[in-house]
């Protein structure tokens, strides 16, 4: 197994908690995730943020509003929710202690 | 004479296709329809699937052009890919047991289990069915239980609408947990 291989999983994985942290830092529609990611190792695609952004609304982490635009019909705004800014907090923390974790072991 | 173009309307969006363009959607969104089955947002993600699909393809139209055609479609579609569900790792069993009012025909038990299985709700309602005439009429009890028992989804907020049935459950079923002491889920 290459170690591109390995490293996919950990990608997938990843997103929620990078979708989460751009939801996290101001409203965003979605158009502006997928522009945000693009430039990342975590570029993705709408078919693949709808279904999970659907997920997070489910487990009460984002929510969204309607906002009007000015060209085309209105966006879907999405922002966390209380239980939303709680979790990625956690997470934050989590993914600090896991890169200390791997920084320090084995030295 | 020959049909030069289809209509169609997308989420919000009217757009006109040709019928390669038309067709080509069309099996797009039926394997969307497919990957999403039994997911309680499968409609409302379409929604969002068949606007992004009209936002690209007007993007994409040549100025003056009315008709898309599969050299605006097919890189619209690339663009938005295919439909990924998250966290679907085989066997992973991370989806909670939970009522699911919108679309309900009762109270939502069946559509919640089928989601907890990963089963086709039209054939799980035709079993309860078939086993509530078998167990004459015994499978109205277990429902009862399930009814009160398993948490409800939270409502999306602009998902279906719950129907009156469901509605009515839901709000007897907080009575009773009310009543009871249980925290509602």
């Amino acid at each position: 197994m290459t170690a591109e291989a390995k490293l996919a999983p950990i990608r997938k994985g990843l997103l929620e908690f990078l979708v989460l942290k751009i939801v996290g830092a101001r409203s965003v529609y979605v158009p502006d995730i997928l522009r945000r990611l693009a430039d990342t190792e975590f570029a993705t695609q709408e078919g693949t943020l709808y279904p999970l952004l659907s997920k997070l609304r489910r487990e009460d982490l984002v929510l969204y509003e309607w906002q009007e635009s000015d060209a085309g019909p209105p966006r879907k705004y999405y922002r966390l929710t209380d239980a939303g800014k709680a979790q990625l907090a956690a997470l934050d923390e989590y993914w600090n202690l896991i890169n200390r974790t791997i920084a320090d072991i084995g030295t | 004479m020959q049909r030069i173009s289809v209509t169609a309307t997308l989420n919000r969006s009217t757009l006109q296709f040709d019928e390669a363009a038309f067709q080509r959607l069309e099996q797009y969104l039926a394997d969307a329809k497919r990957t999403l089955e039994g997911n309680p947002d499968q409609a409302e993600i379409l929604g969002d699937l068949e606007q992004a699909v009209a936002d690209q393809c007007t993007r994409r139209l040549a100025p003056g052009a009315s008709v898309v055609t599969l050299a605006e479609l097919q890189p619209a579609l690339d663009e938005i890919g295919t439909v990924q569900v998250p966290g679907s790792t085989p066997g992973a069993m991370t989806r909670p047991l939970q009522q699911i009012s919108e679309g309900a025909v009762i109270s939502g038990v069946c559509q919640g289990l089928a989601r907890y299985f990963g089963l086709n709700v039209t054939l799980l309602r035709i079993a309860a069915v078939l086993l509530l005439l078998a167990t004459g009429g015994g499978m109205i009890l277990v429902y009862l239980a399930l009814m009160l028992l398993m948490p409800y989804a939270p409502l999306a907020r602009a998902g279906k609408p719950v129907r009156k049935i469901p509605a009515r459950c839901r709000s007897f079923v907080e009575f009773v947990r009310a009543k009871l002491g249980v925290a509602a889920a």
